[in-house]
């Protein structure tokens, strides 16, 4: 460790606990002194100060030594008093406002790095004015009377040699009333050593009167007390001085020139010479002298044990005596006195020892006497006393604590005096390293005025600053209290200065309390020292500020808005905070080949469209290689990756603001901010630049409300939004930005404007966020930003599509005829029109005739209905690919009108993707073709729910009952059930029960259910294979009415729209497994009804529910039936009855069949075995193998089989003749005939149903038959019934 | 329970992941501000203490005017700071078990990021419920 000497604490010791001497003098002295332009005392402050005095010293000890430095403090006798307290308090303040003012140049500076901080040292770090404080706050107390260092040793009278009678003057001088209070009440022995100065001026000439008047006062008082001291020997008064001897010790001295102008080099000589004569053969020997005087008599009556005892003895008695806390209670003559200045001398003279061993013996005294001031103000001395020593550093700190603690303990009297304690006592701890605990003291330090505690605070958190580890967030929090405490007083400058250190400390911290609290309060105090900029800047980071209160926020808020309204200027404020833009909902739509017709269009993936545009547009690499032909030379590489937009043709930016408050906030006139130029090279240095320009200097700039944009509305045009936001909101805007010109356009970013006062920024490169942009790129590695780079190209025509009237929500079923409409705004043509759409089920493409026709009807049966569209264009339906004629021209007078089929074909919701490709006359623009995409969503809801059930007519061949369900399942709608058609040539349809049964009261209303049943029949097994062609003039058979009394005529199920959407119903319903043979497609045509007053209202809505696949045949591909008469008349007396039958067999399959007949004499149980060996032949292992014996076993079941067959008991009453089992082949779709014969023995009712169909699939000459392997391909059938009535011929 | 009381838990990298006034006076303005201030001043203390000690209940280490400051730190050096007015060594120390129970269970929590912040509210009353029963 350092000297004490040498430290801080130490130096100030040396300073200020150091003789006292009393100036006293006549107004003639400060009058001659006055010509130089200080007082007395100033001129002879720089001669007081000795650096290498070299006297010796011995004190109580025999030991001398020599003291090197020297000072003593020269104070008029006026101002030997407890200095007034509210002067000194304006003193303090000065130091501060001062000091605050001298700094406020670097105020605006960003608050240096707390890493730099550190590094820098100490005392550049630490305000210097501390030190200056202190210094003042110290001498506060000084003269008081419990302490006896300040207490003067000397007394200096000064008499001018002009006074008249100067020997009088030196007596009257030293008259008591004048003297300062501390010689008058006792407190000080008023015998001090007196030492007389005669100061002569030159400039008065009479050196001789002057030495005169020096004899007659070295007789008076004493030769060696007198002295002559001549100035101003200077007559022209020019005198220069190398260095300026009184610069440091008045701080307002400014111009050296006029101080000490009379003093020449003589006179500087002499008054050293006279001060180094007054110290060291005056103070310094008085001072020993008094030393050794009173160290004797001391010795003699307190030292020793004895004494000590007596001591102790005669306090106790003492003890009784009333309490009289700060009273003159020890007068100069007490011991107690004595002793203490004893101790203070021998301090001021470098004896530490000897002081401590005195301060020591007394405090005991002052503590038994309960004097606390006296004995803390002793305390503290041996505090320091041990400081200097360097020795018992516990000790030291002790005795501060006690001494600091007592000073408080005494009330308000002791404060000041706890305040100089504390001071020293920190310095003690920093010397020695504790900056912890000095910064501990600095915060008890106690202040009577807010402004000391604050400037304590302050000096407490450079000491955290100091410490080590480094206490940061000490410093920082002692900071704010600081600049809390300091703006409590005025001191705005200082306030910021201590948050602007703090805010180093608190910079991006996560502590948001602490954030708020410091940026909200420095912004203020900027905004009222007129530094708006600043003040702006802090207030910012405070306005997102969610997780304070309400109204919290709306201090902030209004704040903020008084600061920008004292301003008067209009604000542009980058990264302003409110509202708040969610960057990743950030959504950029632009037309380049590809246009909406809406908005909702163009939210759909891009995937999507793309599948769907797949096969329509020029292929990407064909496309790119015809652009790159025509266009390499207009079009900069670079280009090639960035997005085309076309002149005229808006860009529309989403962007989603929130409100982080719960206040609500009004934004006004959104808008984007665009980049144009014209040209293509200059564009990115030029875009850059303007963005360097918002990056690095602007955070924040004033504007004329004019404004830059006003040159670029030629080049674009911007949309400007209002907005109103509640709190926590978050709201969607859309912006557009629409170019005029071609060139190339960047979105910079979007600027609004807060509550009509301040204009937010926001630059979306310089935030670096990820931004989704759905209409982006095609390519995945191009970088995000330039996402926002346009490259505008000519205006090119843009076709407007839209359907009318599309219908939002639609039962199922509801078919109707909408109009697409197709307007083209530019002159130019456009041609080669295509169009797709993506549910074909749901919409089609009609033939544009329909647009003409009224219609319900057209739907309708009609005799002229050309026969060219029965047929299903399958190329067509299947594609959905619909080319426009070439004739097609739109201009921009007629839009183009097409008809489109619509039908609701499922309940759902379902999505709409609409297509249109055209392509430009212009074959030089960069663009050769665009599209037009439509999206539109519609709900469909069930209406009525149709399920069929067929099942063969046993007793004929190809028929079949049909079972219709229908359940309305709306909730209020009624319909009207029209027509039940079967799609195909092939089938006929007939209603089993009269027309008016079918729905006697005409509609089905909501919840009800209907059934009825119908025959079918397949014309083509009945008709030859040849005869197909003249069906088709009977087609009218496959529709069935089902209404009553309709006038009007059937449906055409076989035109557009219902062959169309039947094709794709069956698409849509196709089964995975079909069976052999047919399957029927059924169209239910129904139509809305509302009721009594139908047809009045509104048009007759049809709706049409297709029902595919709905098989009609069994598993088995054979159909057959048994031919032969029905009743025979045969006399059984002469022989046995032979019926010949036929079977017609019918292979309704693909493959050749193979059919083996085999005719039974029994009749097959019916159990489940067999019935499970006839569903399938493909049965492995055990299985039935009907054995004839078990003809007897079974008869019973033959009983069950019901009373049809005769109850002869064992016999069957005939039996099949022929061959038992015959075989044949059947081609596809072939029939064959089979005779077979039965003898029969008796008359009755014959039941020939005891034969056994086998068959198998014979599989097809190509080796395709491995694909449908689950396909069963073989079987049994039962034979049907066939009952013959036998009966005995008369 | 304490006039004055404000609890936080400090993630290792000294951000606060949860804090509740907990006191009966009714919450002042300037109060939370002032909380934060003084248990982040004490952050700088428990960096000294926290080594000094294998226990995790620091005591009191801290304090300021007439609040103090207790700390308990975890094995992860994640810090349950409790700002309180009135001296209960004993409610605090059980107060400070409790919730570091709790704590551990939202790290437990699969779906919680460790040094993210708490924004449970089952953890919030059950803290606030610790607090009446203990402070």
């Amino acid at each position: 460790m350092a000297d004490p000497a040498n430290t801080k604490l130490g130096r100030m010791l040396l300073d200020e606990i150091t003789p006292v001497v009393m100036v006293l003098r006549t107004p003639l002295v400060e009058e001659s002194c006055r010509k130089n332009g200080f007082s007395l005392i100033e001129m002879l402050a720089p001669f007081s100060n000795f650096n290498n005095i070299d006297v010796p010293v011995r004190t109580a000890s025999d030991q001398p030594y020599r003291l090197r430095k020297f000072r003593l403090r020269l104070f008029y006798g006026s101002e030997v008093r407890q200095p007034n307290i509210e002067a000194a308090k304006e003193r303090l303040k000065e130091v501060i406002t001062f000091s605050g003012d001298k700094d406020i140049s670097d105020l605006c500076s960003d608050p240096p790095d707390i890493e730099s901080l550190i590094a820098i040292s100490k005392q550049e770090m630490v305000p210097s004015w501390f030190q200056n404080f202190n210094k003042e706050l110290i001498d506060v107390v000084a003269f008081s009377e419990h302490e006896a260092f300040d207490h003067p040793v000397a007394c200096l009278v000064a008499v001018s040699s002009k006074d008249k009678d100067p020997i009088d003057k030196f007596v009257d001088l030293f008259n008591t009333n004048q003297l300062p209070p501390l010689l008058n009440d006792g407190a000080m022995d008023p015998k001090i050593l007196k030492y007389f100065l005669l100061v002569h001026d030159n400039q008065d000439g009479m050196l001789e009167k002057a030495s005169g008047i020096l004899t007659e006062m070295r007789s008076a008082f004493g030769a060696n007390d007198c002295r002559l001291l001549c100035i101003n020997s200077s007559t022209d008064g020019a005198e220069e001085h190398q260095e300026n001897l009184w610069a440091s010790y008045k701080a307002s001295i400014s111009n050296s020139k006029q101080y000490g102008c009379f003093l020449n080099a003589d006179d500087i000589e002499e008054l050293r010479s006279t001060m180094h004569d007054f110290s060291s053969k005056h103070i310094i020997p008085h001072m020993e002298l008094k030393i050794r005087v009173l160290n004797q008599q001391i010795s003699a009556t307190r030292r020793g044990f004895r004494n000590q005892i007596r001591n102790l003895w005669w306090r106790k008695g003492k003890d009784d005596a009333p309490e009289n806390a700060n009273g003159p209670m020890y007068t100069f003559s007490s011991i107690e006195s004595q002793i203490r200045v004893l101790g203070d001398y021998a301090f001021m003279l470098r004896d530490y020892e000897l002081a401590l061993s005195n301060y020591r013996l007394i405090s005991t005294d002052y503590k038994l006497d309960k004097a606390w001031k006296h004995y803390a103000g002793v305390q503290e001395m041996m505090g320091l006393a041990y400081f200097m020593l360097d020795q018992s550093r516990k000790d030291a700190e002790y005795c501060m604590e006690n001494a600091f603690s007592t000073y408080l303990k005494i009330g308000p009297s002791g404060g000041r005096n706890a305040t100089r304690c504390g001071i020293w006592w920190a310095e003690m701890l920093k010397a020695r390293d504790q900056f912890k605990d000095a910064a501990g003291v600095y915060f008890r330090i106690p202040g009577e005025e807010p402004l000391h505690s604050a400037v304590m605070l302050e000096q407490a958190s450079y000491c955290f600053l100091l410490s080590t580890p480094t206490m940061l967030r000490k410093y920082g929090f002692h900071l704010v209290l600081s600049g809390d405490l300091y703006r409590k007083c005025d001191q705005t400058k200082h306030a910021i200065r201590t948050y602007r250190g703090a805010l180093s400390v608190f910079k991006g911290t996560t502590w948001r309390h602490i954030r708020d609290h410091v940026h909200f309060h420095i912004g203020k105090w900027y905004a009222f020292l007129g530094m708006f900029d600043e003040a702006i800047k802090h207030v910012l980071e405070v306005l997102p500020c969610g997780h304070q209160t309400k109204a919290t926020q709306e201090l902030f808020l209004r704040e903020f808005f008084r600061i920008i309204q004292e301003t008067g200027k209009t604000y542009e404020v980058l990264r302003l905070q409110l509202p708040v833009i969610n960057f990743p909902l950030i959504k950029v739509v632009f037309e380049d080949h590809r246009t909406y017709a809406s908005t909702a269009a163009s939210s759909v993936r891009e995937s999507l469209w793309q599948s769907l545009e797949e096969d329509m547009i020029p292929s990407l690499s064909v496309m790119k290689t015809n652009w790159l032909e025509s266009q390499q030379k207009v079009l900069p590489k670079k280009y090639k990756e960035s997005n085309v937009c076309v002149a005229g043709e808006a860009i529309k930016v989403d962007i989603s603001f929130r409100n982080p408050l719960q206040i609500p906030i009004s934004i006004s006139n959104v808008s984007l901010i665009c980049k144009h130029s014209a040209e293509f090279d200059e564009t990115e240095s030029d875009a850059n630049g303007f963005l360097i320009d918002h990056q690095n200097d602007k955070e924040l700039r004033a504007v004329s409300n004019s404004g830059e944009f006003s040159l670029d509305t030629s080049l674009f045009t911007l949309s400007e939004i209002d907005i109103s936001m509640r709190g926590g909101e978050t709201i969607l805007v859309q912006l557009t930005v629409t170019p005029k010109i071609e060139g190339s356009l960047k979105v910079v970013g979007v600027r609004w404007k807060l509550s009509g006062s301040v204009v937010g920024i926001c630059n979306f490169n310089s935030d670096i966020i990820k931004k989704k942009v759905t209409k982006g790129k095609k390519k995945p590695k191009q970088p995000v930003k330039d996402n926002l780079q346009f490259l505008v190209i000519k205006s090119l025509p843009r076709l407007e599509g839209i359907i009318d009237n599309f219908p939002k929500t639609v039962y199922a079923g509801d078919l109707r005829r909408l109009t697409l409409e197709l307007r083209n705004p530019s002159k130019i043509v456009v041609k080669n029109l295509k169009m797709k759409i993506s549910h074909p089920r749901y919409l089609i493409i009609a033939d544009q005739e329909v647009m003409n026709s009224e219609f319900p009807t057209c739907l309708r049966k009609q005799e002229s209905s050309s026969e060219s569209c029965t047929q299903v264009d399958a190329a067509r339906a299947a594609s959905s690919l619909f080319v426009f004629p070439e004739t097609t021209a739109i201009s921009s007078e007629t839009p183009l009108k097409w008809p489109l089929w619509f039908r609701a074909a499922a309940a759902g919701s379902i999505s709409l993707y609409i297509t249109i490709y055209y392509e430009m006359e212009d074959e030089s623009s960069v663009i050769t073709y665009r599209t037009l995409r439509m999206h539109y969503n519609l709900e469909v809801l069930p209406s009525l729910e149709v399920s069929f059930w067929t099942s063969p007519c046993s007793s004929k061949l190809q028929e079949f009952l049909v079972r219709m369900d229908v359940i309305n399942r709306t909730s209020s709608e009624s319909f009207q059930i029209q027509q039940l058609s079967c799609v195909g040539d092939q089938w006929e349809l007939v209603l089993l029960q009269p027309v008016e049964s079918v729905s006697p009261l005409e509609v089905l209303i909501s919840g009800q259910a209907l059934s009825c049943f119908f025959k079918l029949k397949n014309r083509r097994i009945r008709q030859s294979t040849e005869e197909n062609t003249s069906s088709l003039a009977t087609s009218g058979r496959a529709d069935v009415k089902l209404v009553d009394g309709d006038s009007r005529g059937l449906y055409d199920t076989s035109i557009s729209p219902f062959i169309l959407f039947h094709h794709h119903e069956r698409v849509h319903q196709e089964r995975q497994e079909q069976g052999h043979g047919g399957t029927v497609d059924f169209i239910l045509i129904s139509e809305s009804w509302s009721g009594s007053d139908a047809g009045l209202s509104r048009t007759t809505e049809v709706f049409s529910h297709h029902t595919c696949h709905c098989r009609v045949a069994s598993k088995s591909p054979i159909w057959w039936s048994m031919n032969g008469p029905r009743s025979v008349r045969h006399d059984f007396s002469a022989a046995f009855c032979e019926i010949n039958l036929s079977m017609t067999v019918y292979n309704s399959s693909e493959d050749v069949v193979s059919v083996r007949i085999v005719t039974l004499d029994y009749t097959p149980a019916t159990n489940s075995a067999t019935s499970a060996a006839s569903v399938s032949g493909n049965e492995v292992g055990w299985h039935d193998t009907s054995q004839l014996s078990e003809i007897k076993v079974t008869s019973d079941v033959i009983g069950s089989r019901g009373g049809k067959a005769p109850s002869t008991d064992s016999v069957s009453p005939f039996i099949w003749s022929g061959t038992s089992s015959t075989r044949f082949n059947l081609e596809p779709f072939s029939s064959a005939q089979v005779p077979l014969q039965i003898c029969v023995f008796s008359p009755g009712t014959l039941d020939l149903s005891n034969y056994i169909l086998y068959w198998n699939l014979v599989s097809s000459s190509d080796g395709g038959h491995d694909v449908d392997g689950p396909k069963v391909s073989s079987g049994t059938c039962q034979g049907h019934s066939y009952h013959v009535a036998v009966l005995q011929k008369e | 329970m304490a006039s004055t009381a404000c609890f936080m838990i400090v993630s290792k990298n000294d951000i606060p992941i949860y804090e509740a006034e907990v006191g009966s006076v009714p919450k002042k303005e300037d109060a939370a501000h002032q909380h934060q201030f003084i248990l982040h001043a004490a952050l700088d203390i428990v960096q000294d203490m926290a080594w000094t000690t294998s226990a995790m209940f620091l005591k009191a280490i801290d304090r300021f005017n007439d609040l103090v400051v207790s700390v308990y730190v975890t094995a992860g050096h994640t810090r349950l700071m409790l700002l309180h007015d009135s001296r209960n060594d004993d409610g605090i120390k059980s107060f400070f078990q409790e919730v570091h129970e709790l704590y551990i269970k939202t790290l437990l929590n699969p779906l919680y990021l460790p040094g993210s912040r708490i924004t449970s509210s089952h953890f919030d009353t059950k803290v606030r419920a610790l607090a009446r029963k203990y402070l």
